[in-house]
């Protein structure tokens, strides 16, 4: 376990990996239920996660001169729904100011889902709702949820911190997201879902070729972004199940 | 809202096979509101020589006036153009003047050199130099101008492809910036013509 | 659109209908619903914690919306822009939120703010119904949303909205802030585009307005404001409410929108001056 970086006040704080553990957590338990069939659905953080003041704070408000609940951990996460896939993929560096915490340190949570035939957007709301549940003491996390809908199409999810949501077709989360995203945009952008007359607004792209360019995006970030690096960890979802790929980026 | 960011920009320039091209948006707003969307933010110095300015409008009309003067008396001198590298140094070093007032510009100078070799150079407010081989980008949405340049640039690129790749660098890096874009304009340097197109962009 | 087994008695008898804001305050419908309560953070200055967070987490903000009444019913028009600062988070945003089928919402301010609120009010709407058997009035459902805001004051919630409706008294149209203002009104524009957006809706609206020229003038007005307002944009919706309840009518892009009504660039009045 990394050792807490922004701990000042000498009270024994959990690191942002741990915290960001029992946020996890936190999400699994409101997921929870029983073991019906698993559904390919996944929840992964980008960026950050939240130091919480130990337990005895609790007891009245005590103030911490110089100390801040918050630190950014960095990372970068992607995810691409297609037709019949979904592609979820995040950096594993983990950082604090300018030191790695760890190089290996997995964005991802797979949960399951008690029923089939819950659609995505009751679990999106649900995340909605976890997050705005914080909203005058926020998660400092950005989230993506990604996997196959009811019709078994990609579907992909992203959050602000305090919980409003959207359904897209692509997203891209955390410290490299300004570097990636309009590359997403200029690739796979297709009309907006708000048109009417409708017209089709998720990509075409075939699977290998979304594949590669979501390794290209990270390959481009790590160029220029200090908190994207060491290896970039890709879940494709396709109704034949969870396939997990791995690239190897830049370490410095 | 920092003062970089008060009229808005984006700059590009990058550089091909005996070629080299610098774009910019049109957009002249002051901070939220959209003023015009006819301002160029790229100056010729001469035939073979352009400079970029990004940044705080009024100083980067003022540094454009002031480099186009230096360039006159220049050539006054010497009686030639001046060399971009040596022009990349002028600017630095005017910058520098300034080390404890800076303008709040940051420059991109792209040009033609001896034997049409391409040059390339950044620059932050107080002149410290960066060349580049590939691209240079300023403005108030570095990051997806870099995420964008990072990913589409190829070396040796003829003029036409550059002119394909910058555009759709500029077009898709201002999309995400909500102080730049509102079209753009891009100029292709040749050895024997520079081509000078307007894009049209979202107007939003 | 319509329907959706909702008690739809109170068109047949309008007598019926419209609660009065005292008749809701015997309702068992509060803000609260049986959630969560919010955890606080334990600080002495809550105010200025808040708003050191809001810098870290940034919320969506930028907008411009608007809504008027007219002969014909209401008309709701939006952009679909998000904004982190000065970076574009989404151009895709949802900003009518479809109360239900008789209820428009629209967003301004903190987007998970208004999501969430908004949503909220949908499930105090639909209780209120089925504790009453009748659709409730813009009126009191504006009210509801006015009294939870008003209850979450100075915590710094942030959100502009109109609510807008039909129901027994006719067309409705009201505006409900984070401070917890509510005020009704014929014309409203909400957002950091407003201003744009009221220059071109005052200059075009009349109450006689056909339904065509209404719903044209109200994505103008949209379009206007993307224009000139940088943090508004993507796609503009247009919205229109009768008795028979709300539809929406276009989405258009505003990349396209410019160059319908601006085919020559060189034409448009942000043009022509010489390049230096």
């Amino acid at each position: 376990m990394e050792p807490p970086t922004h701990c000042r006040a000498g009270a024994t704080l959990p690191s942002g990996q741990e915290f960001l553990q029992s946020f996890q957590h936190r999400i699994a338990r409101a997921f929870a239920g029983d073991t019906f069939e698993p559904i390919p659905l996944r929840c992964q953080m980008a960026g950050a996660g939240v130091q919480q003041p130990h337990a005895g704070a609790q007891a009245g408000p005590r103030v911490h001169a110089n100390w801040s609940p918050y630190d950014d951990n960095g990372g970068t996460c992607v995810a691409v729904a297609g037709n019949d896939y979904c592609i979820i993929a995040a950096s594993t560096r983990m950082s604090s100011g300018y030191a790695i915490l760890t190089r290996r340190s997995s964005k991802f949570l797979k949960f399951s889902d008690k029923c089939l035939i819950a659609s995505a957007g009751f679990q999106a709301d649900l995340l909605g709702n976890t997050l705005y549940y914080k909203r005058f003491f926020p998660y400092y996390a950005w989230n993506l949820c990604a996997g196959l809908d009811e019709e078994g199409k990609g579907a992909v999810y992203t959050y602000d911190p305090v919980g409003s949501f959207e359904r897209v077709g692509y997203s891209c989360q955390g410290s490299g997201k300004d570097l990636i995203q309009p590359v997403l945009d200029n690739q796979l952008r297709a009309a907006s879902p708000l048109l009417l007359p409708a017209k089709n607004w998720m990509s075409s792209l075939p699977l290998d070729q979304a594949v590669d360019l979501v390794k290209d995006a990270f390959v481009s970030a790590g160029e220029r972004d200090i908190y994207t690096g060491d290896w970039v960890e890709l879940l494709i979802v396709t109704k034949g199940g969870i396939r997990r790929e791995e690239l190897e980026l830049k370490k410095d | 809202m920092s003062i970089f960011e008060y009229n808005g920009s984006a700059i590009i320039g990058m550089a091909g096979k005996e070629c080299v091209a610098i774009g910019s948006d049109l957009r002249f707003g002051v901070q939220f509101q959209t003023l015009a969307t006819d301002y160029q933010k790229i100056y010729r110095i001469h035939d073979k020589l352009y400079l970029g300015l990004a940044g705080l409008g009024t100083d980067a009309q003022t540094l454009a006036a002031r480099f186009k003067f230096k360039h006159n008396m220049y050539k006054l001198r010497e009686e030639r153009d001046i060399r971009p590298s040596t022009f990349g140094q002028l600017v630095s070093s005017t910058l520098y003047e300034k080390r404890f007032g800076p303008y709040f510009c940051s420059p991109v100078v792209a040009g033609l050199d001896k034997d049409n070799v391409p040059y390339l150079c950044g620059m932050d407010t107080i002149g410290a130099i960066e060349t580049a081989k590939d691209f240079m980008v300023a403005g108030t949405a570095p990051d997806s101008l870099y995420g964008m340049c990072e990913s589409m640039f190829r070396p040796d690129l003829e003029p036409e492809e550059l002119f394909e790749v910058l555009s759709q660098c500029l077009l898709a890096g201002t999309d995400r910036d909500a102080l730049s874009g509102w079209g753009a304009i891009v100029h292709v340097i040749t050895k024997d013509k520079t081509n000078s197109r307007t894009l049209k962009g979202r107007m939003d | 659109m319509v329907g959706l087994g909702l008690d739809l008695s109170v068109l047949e008898n309008p007598s019926k209908s419209a609660a009065t804001d005292a008749q809701l305050d015997g309702l068992s419908v509060g803000v609260d619903l049986g959630m969560q309560s919010f955890p606080l953070p334990q600080v002495h200055d809550l105010d200025s914690f808040e708003r050191e967070v809001m810098e870290y987490v940034k919320p969506s903000h930028g907008t411009t919306t608007l809504g008027f009444i007219f002969q014909g019913g209401v008309i709701m028009a939006v952009d679909s822009r998000a904004s982190m600062g000065s970076y574009i988070s989404s151009q895709t945003v949802k900003k009518v939120i479809e109360i239900n089928p008789f209820l428009l919402g629209t967003m301004a301010g903190g987007a998970a703010d208004c999501q969430f609120w908004l949503r909220n009010l949908g499930t105090q709407c639909r209780l209120y119904e089925l504790n009453t058997g009748k659709r409730i009035t813009v009126r009191a459902a504006s009210k509801l949303l006015a009294n939870t805001m008003y209850s979450y004051k100075g915590m710094g919630l942030s959100m502009g909205t109109m609510v807008a409706g039909w129901d027994a008294t006719g067309p409705g149209l009201y505006y409900v802030d984070s401070d917890g203002q509510r005020t009704k009104g014929q014309v409203f524009s909400v957002g950091s585009g407003s201003l744009y957006a009221y220059g071109v809706l005052d200059q075009g609206y009349k109450w006689d307005l056909d339904v065509e020229t209404a719903v044209e003038l109200g994505r103008r007005a949209i379009y206007h404001a993307t224009f000139r307002d940088a943090v508004s944009g993507g796609t503009v919706s247009v919205y229109h409410v009768t008795e028979k309840g709300w539809t929406k009518i276009s989405g258009t892009d505003v990349g396209e929108l410019h160059y319908e009504y601006y085919d020559n660039p060189e034409k448009h009045p942000c043009n022509g001056t010489q390049p230096i």
